[in-house]
């Protein structure tokens, strides 16, 4: 009875978060803010992709940033190749994502810790270099359309025309994205990750393809990267290779850990942090690169003191507010 | 005796004249230049730079943000200050993007003056006609800033830059093969050196494109790669910063004499003969869009006067600071036209789209903006060689030919400013 009234409460809670989300904040922030809380959402959705391979298997994947742009240069290149409406072109970016995150993970994924976070970070590299080789489509003619020219008309859907809609709507797509990624949990990829977590010879044991389940979740993470960098591309209608170095893939995964693995709350905390508070300094006049220090400081504390990170701690005040008024 | 004092008397009396000539030369005007501060209602005018590795593009805001300073020392427009608020996009799109829709939507700013950007421009240029403001830029660099009906710069960007610096290269020192070394950036190297070499085929020469990675900019091998090609020309298509590294390599390969040396005018900096030295004496011909820093034209004296007084230390004095006082100071005199009253963002987009005819002793022609779908009015230059620690000018005014102008040349046309 007890578990079931927490579990309503957190979903009330989360409901509650969402809402205010969608409906009001849009409303009683500047323009500015819509933009940057917009970039924000976009990369909870890449963070949550990165947490879900920490916290279920233990991988560290560092090319998250990287597979944002692929999925950016997809979604371009489709905008300006076919005249499909923006959720179809969302769709077949995340897929295709999906599917190069999949390719990439099968060397890595003979490796674990240390060795599979360097391959990852080499891929990312080769991404940049390969991203600033090709650069971004702009409408040009082509299978890379680049053309030497101002960039063409990058379409918006129907429906979120305006930056205020468009962050709505990416609201509500980062919230179908975190929700199928969590769907995962309770049925048998969940089950297949929770066995490989706590020991690969185990779950080999028992009969789970452990190969397949990595891959599975490689390919999900890709999924929601492929996703955000539509959204991406869709919110600032041109991308720049200058955007998605190897570095930022590190930052993200390290925020990740400061928000918290495993936590829908921990994906948000990290989109905040990673774009609106160099935002909320350069509005301040203060040199966005001090969020660096933070970000270290932050990280040192998550690894130190809080695990499971702000998230975790939120989480636990939160349950020992409700012992208190019991 | 008599004589002895008149004598005297005449000496001080001319050396004072002297003196207060002197004084009255180091004095800025600006706008009204009545001497007393404005208290009125603000106008908001903003400006938007890119300053961070691998160029720096502030000279043009820090040189408005001076002469807005000066005019509002010197009554404002009719009484009104000017409240200038600059933002640096650090060639970030995403920060462009916000920062821009901070002044334009959240500021309310009547009009973008003195902007100076790689990435800006193109991020913004569709914001900027979709909320009908007008930016009066200073320091373009990409293809947005020049096809757009909402952006109007001062300075010439690379693409009539370098163009003129070939001109001069194939009249004067005999190119018949150059490299264009400038950034994977389609709408900025890409582009500028695009139509460099469409300008090379029309005169029957070869021009081979050599661009780099912003984010990772290699000068060595991007040199190497100049010395495979066979070129026997290599124009610097970059902001000061690399252009200057790729000198240094050269420097230290002794490849002065190998190539002729030509650049567009990012090159032209006061603080780029310290930097360059003995060795490339009469090497090193950069194409300016604007004029001689050393020049005594009424406008470049009085930017020399506004930096003085009213620039930070620190503040750039290139040919985009010139560019940028330039904007502001049209920018000024046509607010100065209009009822103080009713300046709002529509009356001054307006307005601004109506200016045409203005001259400078900076430009080698008139400035203006017309309701056009694309603006260029400044596309004729002079080209100056670094001799004996200065640039000394080896061409006066001149234009540049190549069909990337034609549908400017109508619209000069159109407004009666050429036959």
């Amino acid at each position: 009875m007890i578990l079931h009234l927490r579990r309503e409460s957190r979903m009330y809670a989360t409901f509650g978060f969402v809402a205010i989300c969608i409906l009001v904040l849009p409303l009683i922030i500047d323009s500015i803010w819509v933009k940057v809380l917009t970039s924000a959402a976009i990369f909870t959705l890449a963070a949550y992709g990165v947490s879900l391979l920490y916290s279920h298997l233990g991988l560290v994947n560092l090319s998250q940033v990287a597979l944002v742009g692929a999925g950016g240069w997809i979604m371009l290149r489709l905008n300006y190749a076919a005249d499909f409406p923006f959720e179809v072109n969302l769709l077949i970016s995340a897929v295709i994502t999906a599917f190069i995150g999949m390719v990439l993970a099968l060397p890595a994924i003979r490796m674990k810790g240390l060795y599979l976070a360097l391959i990852t970070l080499m891929i990312a590299g080769g991404f940049q270099i390969i991203l600033s080789a090709i650069q971004f489509p702009n409408g040009g003619s082509g299978f890379f359309g680049v053309a030497l020219q101002s960039p063409g008309e990058m379409r918006r859907p129907v429906i979120a025309e305006s930056d205020t809609a468009y962050l709505r709507y990416s609201i509500v797509i980062v919230v179908f994205g975190i929700m199928l990624a969590a769907a995962h949990k309770f049925s048998r990829p969940g089950r297949a990750w929770a066995m490989i977590r706590k020991s690969e010879a185990n779950a080999m044991a028992a009969g789970v393809n452990v190969t397949f389940y990595k891959l599975w979740c490689f390919t999900l993470s890709g999924f929601l990267a492929g996703t955000a960098g539509g959204l991406l591309a869709g919110a600032l209608k041109i991308l720049d290779a200058k955007s998605f170095p190897a570095g930022e893939s590190i930052l993200l995964f390290a925020l990740a850990i400061v928000g918290g693995v495993g936590h829908w709350m921990g994906a948000v905390i990290a989109g905040f942090l990673y774009r609106v508070l160099p935002a909320i300094f350069n509005n301040i006049g203060i040199d966005a690169d001090l969020s660096l220090v933070i970000f270290g400081a932050a990280l040192l504390h998550a690894i130190m003191t809080a695990p499971n990170g702000i998230a975790g701690q939120i989480s636990t005040l939160f349950q020992a507010w409700g012992r208190q008024n019991k | 005796m008599f004589m002895r004092y008149m004598g005297l008397a005449l000496m001080l009396a001319m050396g004072f004249i002297s003196y207060s000539e002197e004084a009255k030369a180091a004095e800025p005007e600006c706008g009204l230049n009545t001497g007393e501060k404005a208290t009125g209602e603000p106008i908001v005018v903003g400006g938007i730079n890119g300053n961070a590795p691998p160029g720096d593009f502030s000279g043009g805001t820090d040189a408005a943000a001076a002469y807005f300073h000066c005019v509002n020392d010197n009554g404002g427009i009719n009484g009104r200050p000017i409240k200038y608020i600059v933002e640096n996009d650090q060639w970030n799109p995403e920060l462009a993007a916000q920062v821009a829709t901070k002044l334009v939507k959240d500021d309310g700013v009547v009009a973008l003056v003195g902007n100076g950007s790689v990435v800006s421009m193109a991020v913004n240029a569709k914001l900027y006609k979709d909320e009908d403001v007008m930016a009066m830029a200073s320091a373009c660099a990409i293809s947005d800033c020049y096809e757009n009906s909402n952006i109007v710069s001062s300075n010439q960007g690379p693409l009539p830059s370098g163009i003129g610096a070939l001109k001069f290269a194939v009249e004067e020192l005999g190119t018949e093969h150059a490299a264009c070394i400038g950034f994977n950036i389609p709408n900025n190297g890409g582009w500028a050196c695009d139509w460099a070499g469409k300008y090379m085929e029309s005169v029957g020469k070869k021009s081979t494109a050599l661009l780099m990675d912003p984010s990772a900019v290699d000068l060595n091998s991007v040199y190497l790669q100049a010395l495979a090609e066979g070129v026997d020309t290599i124009m610097l298509m970059l902001p000061a910063g690399p252009a200057l590294g790729i000198l240094k390599v050269a420097e230290e390969q002794d490849g002065g004499d190998t190539f002729k040396w030509i650049s567009p005018t990012p090159l032209y900096d006061p603080t780029i003969p310290a930097a360059l030295g003995d060795y490339w004496d009469n090497k090193l011909y950069v194409n300016i869009e604007l004029g001689p820093f050393n020049s005594d034209g009424p406008d470049n004296q009085n930017w020399i006067a506004v930096m003085d007084k009213y620039g930070e230390k620190e503040d750039r004095r290139d040919t985009f600071s010139q560019s940028g006082y330039l904007s502001a100071k049209f920018f000024v005199e046509t607010l100065l036209k209009m009822d103080s009253a009713e300046i709002n963002r529509t009356n001054v987009t307006k307005a601004i789209k109506g200016i045409s005819g203005l001259t400078s002793d900076l430009l080698c022609g008139p400035y203006y903006v017309g309701d056009f779908d694309r603006h260029m009015p400044n596309h004729a230059g002079r080209m100056v060689v670094y001799s004996e620690n200065e640039f000394k000018v080896v061409r006066d005014c001149y234009d540049i030919d190549s069909s990337y102008l034609e549908p400017i040349r109508e619209q000069e046309r159109q407004l009666r400013l050429i036959q």
